[in-house]
């Protein structure tokens, strides 16, 4: 292979071999327009080349992905084709990738904290004495009696690793395996639990809908799966011969607003009096699915008690009552005239989906945000959009091989029964999760001997994440698996780093289109460090800590664990690996009140209240849980209503941190295509250098302010700022946007670390610390979006 | 054949995965917040807001309708770069794609100001990947922390690919600092689908490439084929009522094409 001739090399060679005459003779052909090929060149490219399949995991689409390997390296990404969620495209954070595997401040092996927490005093160790450590740890807290001290604390656990953890946990003795969802997508969960009786998210029929509602949070960017709306609401415009059309409701435009057929700026915390307005007008038109509110809803109209004697009252003479358009105007800022025509275009256009925000974010407030997700949900009731080709899908998972039974252990039975350390229903009654409240109650005297964090960063992510840092003090023991030595991890007693998500085995389950798919990650290269697989490391774990918490868990390796849960998925291991995805495409929708359809569809999760096929208007299982409680009760639960408003979609008035006199404005803080929300996606400059696109802003964080909000305060775009809340101050610059309501003000997430690496430390602000600490009292979710700020000159 | 791209503004939804796929295809660096600051980022394909500035939009909230644009090179059937290049290293081949061969370049910029789309990018510095020149502040000295065995010299992911000859170097090659580069429709994919269709003794057909930025778009928005052929897609799409060029009036004949969002 000839070298190529570098300019300087070529300049040289024209010089002295007569060269002038030759660039002479460039000119000349120049002046005479000519376009004479200047290329000699051929093609250079490499002959060891392989390409292989994953699953991306910037962000919690799973994208499939295909790695381009040459020579042992990963030069290039491209979606996966077969993979349903994607269809081969892949968005940025995807593209960018091979900065994550080759970034320079990765974690190269298991460490150990030498000095006090926090001194930044590390050394390495060797992976079995992490082992030993840890088996030590669980094993002493088994004699003492005590396996519930243990918790693991989990962001993102894909595919059977959330399962595995829990079986790992519940073998230990500990019912402690405390989810991150209370900071994003619980809220709708919950509301989808509480009127359809499922805990998931919904899928939604996009390519079949009509007409598509779309509530808060930035669809296109910041859902539970951005890519699989982006895939949807494509192929709703210009994929098909009708082209349907979206509605953006949200405080802020935003590029899902922006590209939008329409964009409704509304006041912040008031979706679910919106959906209830919208309801109103449907009730009263007469425009509802009477078919579904009456054989397959439940509690529509007014009904009696069981004993006959006392009449509730139902959604409908609730909604008729409370929510006329005139009304909502002026709490929502939604003129009445555009409700109605909302009304009229999303029941005339059927089908038709409101879509739930799948980042909890604008719903997250006080209880608010509970019935929000609720009301919106009804919507979808209402036109009797459960389940139908262009409404709401349930999402389907394949049938996984139970884990074996477990052992019998009379330590690790009655410390699994115990309170779980975050008061998940029971401090918190609604609450399957509530992460930001470890740290309040660790603090508060509940004992906890050992943390795990496996992609969880809680002094980062959740608001008021100091106090964990307090926390970690009452904590003997803290180790993470993080792959970056983030906030909490710097914290830590161990760090022992897991392989990016392009170098380990690792299962994903596809959610978002409602039939079961499987996507899996593998090593694409081997591991680059001596990192280790936090499933295999659990494994060796157990293995050292004998039986019976050794035979419950027998396998050698974690891709064994994943092989054995999918056995029932019909293909082999080897066609997994080549495929990268193995689906049964096809949702195939239940017939209203089928077997199908109340064991799958509709009341399939109720714990409480009877799954009986009915879709509630009323819900019986928040009776269940909070029904019969004083008034000083509910009120202690942040509800302003009694009797049965309680149990139906309402609109609570948000309770706000911090005074509105003084601190006028109403933070959200936005999740970006760009930076997205896995904290190490900060330490990748390509995404540092592309963040603030749509303001024109790179490698730092901005404020967002309408302008007019800001001629008030005497801002000028660019001005530097100080945002403070009751809860702390930040530094940053103003950007005037005018597609955003004045009484609202954002901040992009995923800047202001204080550890991670060299391009996310100290750069910009982290919003999120802004944030009250509180949590949700029935419901145990963050609070997100009831926080309040002032704004001045900095 | 006539090479043309075509961008549904409609399903764009302004993700930046085009831009960042041809980073990657094509080993363009990141560059170091200061210069990042200067507006000297290289991206062949950048996305922004139109108008650039928000606060220039128009209309008063809530009447406000932001626009974003993603913009490749337009590749001209008239391009005003290649009549200003004194040496002849940007041209436009035999297929319409307007290349740039950085063994030629001496870096005058004539070029980067004749274009009146601004997609010409000239390298301000060595491209590095390496910790220094990305790393613009003080790097805490965290010694007792297992580091890297090697710092990245040049990046391990570059793409391999290139043009490459006598006087010639194209593509994704790493570029000497002092050049100009810019979008090529990938021509290094173009030459290695024509080489795959050669070596399997068979003609080549134009749906066999498409470059990077086609393929990952996460809308589905960019159309990619010949215009010399009627039946294409981009010859369809071209002829829609939505379809407009940029700048069609000053006579450069982009072969990108936009459809209109309405």
């Amino acid at each position: 292979m000839a070298a190529p001739l570098t300019r300087r090399q070529f300049l040289k060679l024209a010089a002295t071999a007569g060269g002038s005459a030759a660039v002479a003779g460039g000119l000349q052909t120049l002046l005479a327009g000519g376009t004479a090929s200047a290329s000699g060149g051929a093609l250079v490219t490499s002959a060891n080349e392989t390409i292989v399949p994953g699953v991306c995991l910037l962000c919690s689409s799973g994208c499939g992905i295909l790695a381009r390997v040459v020579d042992g390296h990963v030069v290039k990404l491209e979606g996966n084709p077969m993979h349903p969620i994607n269809l081969g495209a892949l968005c940025p954070k995807g593209q960018a990738a091979p900065e994550l595997l080759y970034n320079p401040d990765r974690l190269t092996g298991p460490m150990k904290q030498a000095g006090a927490r926090g001194s930044d005093n590390w050394q390495p160790i060797s992976w079995d004495e992490a082992v030993q450590r840890v088996a030590r740890k669980l094993s002493d807290l088994r004699a003492a009696g005590h396996p519930e001290r243990a918790a693991l604390m989990h962001g993102e656990a894909r595919g059977q690793l959330r399962s595995f953890f829990e079986y790992f946990m519940q073998v230990v003795g500990s019912p402690n395996v405390i989810s991150r969802e209370s900071l994003n997508v619980a809220a709708a969960k919950l509301g989808v639990y509480l009127t359809q009786g499922v805990y998931d998210l919904p899928a939604y029929d996009l390519e079949n809908s009509k007409y598509v509602l779309a509530f808060g949070a930035s669809l296109l960017e910041a859902g539970r799966v951005p890519q699989r709306m982006v895939s949807g609401i494509s192929y709703l415009r210009r994929g098909r011969a009708d082209r349907g059309k979206v509605v953006v409701i949200d405080p802020r435009q935003g590029v899902s607003g922006a590209k939008a057929d329409e964009w409704i700026p509304i006041a912040p915390g008031t979706d679910a009096a919106l959906a209830l307005g919208i309801a109103h007008v449907i009730i009263r038109a007469g425009l509802v699915d009477s078919d579904f509110i009456h054989n397959y809803g439940f509690g529509f109209e007014d009904f009696p008690d069981d004993a006959g004697k006392v009449l509730h009252q139902g959604f409908k003479s609730f909604v008729l009552e409370n929510y006329d358009p005139a009304r909502v105007e002026e709490i929502t800022g939604v003129t009445a005239t555009t409700i109605s025509r909302l009304a009229g275009e999303f029941a005339g256009n059927k089908p038709a989906v409101a879509v739930l925000p799948g980042k909890g974010g604008l719903l997250n407030g006080s209880i608010n945000g509970l019935y929000a997700a609720m009301a919106i949900h009804t919507l979808n009731g209402l036109v009797g959009s459960i389940d139908v080709r262009g409404g709401v899908l349930t999402q389907r998972y394949f049938p996984c091989v139970e884990w074996p039974a477990l052992p019998a252990d009379p330590a690790a039975e009655a410390g699994r029964a115990l309170e779980r350390v975050d008061g998940a229903g029971t401090q918190f009654p609604l609450a399957r999760h509530a992460y930001q409240a470890v740290a309040d109650r660790v603090l508060a005297g509940d004992s906890l001997e050992a943390l795990f964090l496996y992609d969880a960063n809680p002094a980062y992510e959740a608001p008021g994440g100091a106090r964990f840092i307090e926390a970690f003090d009452k904590i003997p023991f803290v180790v993470s698996f993080a792959s970056f030595l983030d906030e909490s991890a710097q914290y830590a007693d161990l760090v022992l780093p897991e392989p990016t998500f392009l170098e380990r085995y690792q299962d994903d389950a596809i959610e978002g289109l409602g039939y079961p798919g499987v996507g899996l990650r593998q090593p694409v290269i081997p591991p680059r460090y001596d990192t280790l697989n936090t499933g295999d490391f659990l494994l060796r774990v157990a293995q050292a800590m004998g039986d019976p918490v050794a035979g419950a868990l027998p396998w050698k390796t974690y891709d064994k664990v994943i092989q054995y849960r999918l056995r029932g998925i019909n293909t082999d291991w080897e066609t997994l690996k080549e495929l990268g995805v193995w689906i049964t495409p096809g949702y195939r929708f239940a017939r209203r009140g089928s077997e199908k359809w109340i064991g799958e569809v509709v009341g399939r999760d109720r714990a409480l209240a009877p799954r009986d096929g009915r879709f509630d208007f009323y819900s019986r299982e928040l009776n269940c849980l909070i029904g019969g409680r004083t008034t000083e009760e509910l009120n202690a639960f942040g509800l302003s209503q009694t009797g049965d408003a309680v149990f139906l979609p309402h609109h609570e008035p948000v309770t706000d941190a911090g005074d509105p006199a003084e601190f006028p404005f109403r933070l959200n803080v936005i999740t970006l295509m760009s930076l997205g929300p896995v904290g190490a996606a900060a330490n990748m400059p390509t995404l540092q250098e592309i963040s603030g696109m749509t303001v024109g802003e790179t490698w730092d964080s901005w404020l967002e302010m309408n302008p007019e909000a800001a001629k008030k305060l005497g801002l000028r775009d660019k001005d530097p700022v100080w945002v403070e809340s009751p809860f702390g101050k930040a530094k940053t610059k103003v950007r005037l946007v005018k597609a955003l309501r004045p009484d609202v003000v954002n901040l992009p997430y995923n800047q202001g670390h204080t550890a991670i690496g060299r391009w996310a430390k100290d750069r910009g602000v982290n919003g999120v610390a802004l944030l009250t600490p509180a949590s949700e009292p029935v419901s145990g979710l963050a609070a997100f979006t009831n926080t309040r700020v002032k704004v001045y000159r900095g | 054949m006539r090479w043309s791209m075509v961008i549904d503004l409609d399903k764009c939804v302004a993700c930046q995965g085009c831009s960042i796929a041809c980073r990657f295809e094509n080993n363009t660096p990141a560059v170091k917040p200061s210069e990042a600051l200067k507006g000297r980022a290289v991206r062949w394909n950048d996305v922004f807001p139109m108008p650039i500035n928000p606060t220039e939009v128009t209309g008063e909230y809530p009447n406000v309708q932001t626009r974003y644009l993603t913009r490749p090179c337009m590749h001209c059937d008239n391009p005003p770069c290649i009549k200003v290049c004194p040496v002849q290293a940007t041209f436009k081949d035999e297929e319409g794609l307007v290349r740039q061969n950085y063994a030629r370049c001496i870096g005058c910029r004539f070029c980067t100001v004749a274009c009146p789309y601004g997609v010409r990018y000239f390298n301000w510095h060595v491209p590095e990947w390496s910790v220094e020149t990305l790393h613009d502040f003080a790097w805490q000295n965290r010694t007792s922390l297992p580091l890297p065995a090697t710092s990245v010299p040049a990046p391990e992911y570059a793409n391999p690919d290139r043009i490459e000859g006598e006087g010639d170097l194209e593509g994704p090659a790493i570029r000497p600092k002092g050049v100009v580069e810019k979008c090529t429709f990938c021509v290094h994919r173009l030459q290695k689908a024509r080489a795959r269709a050669e070596a399997e003794g068979r003609a080549f057909r134009a749906d066999e490439y498409v470059p990077a930025c086609v393929q990952t778009c996460t809308g589905k928005a960019r159309f990619f084929g010949d215009l010399d052929d009627p039946r294409s897609t981009v010859s369809l799409l071209a002829k829609s009522p939505r379809a407009f060029r940029l700048l069609e009036d000053v006579g450069t004949h982009p072969k990108v094409i936009y459809l209109r969002e309405w």
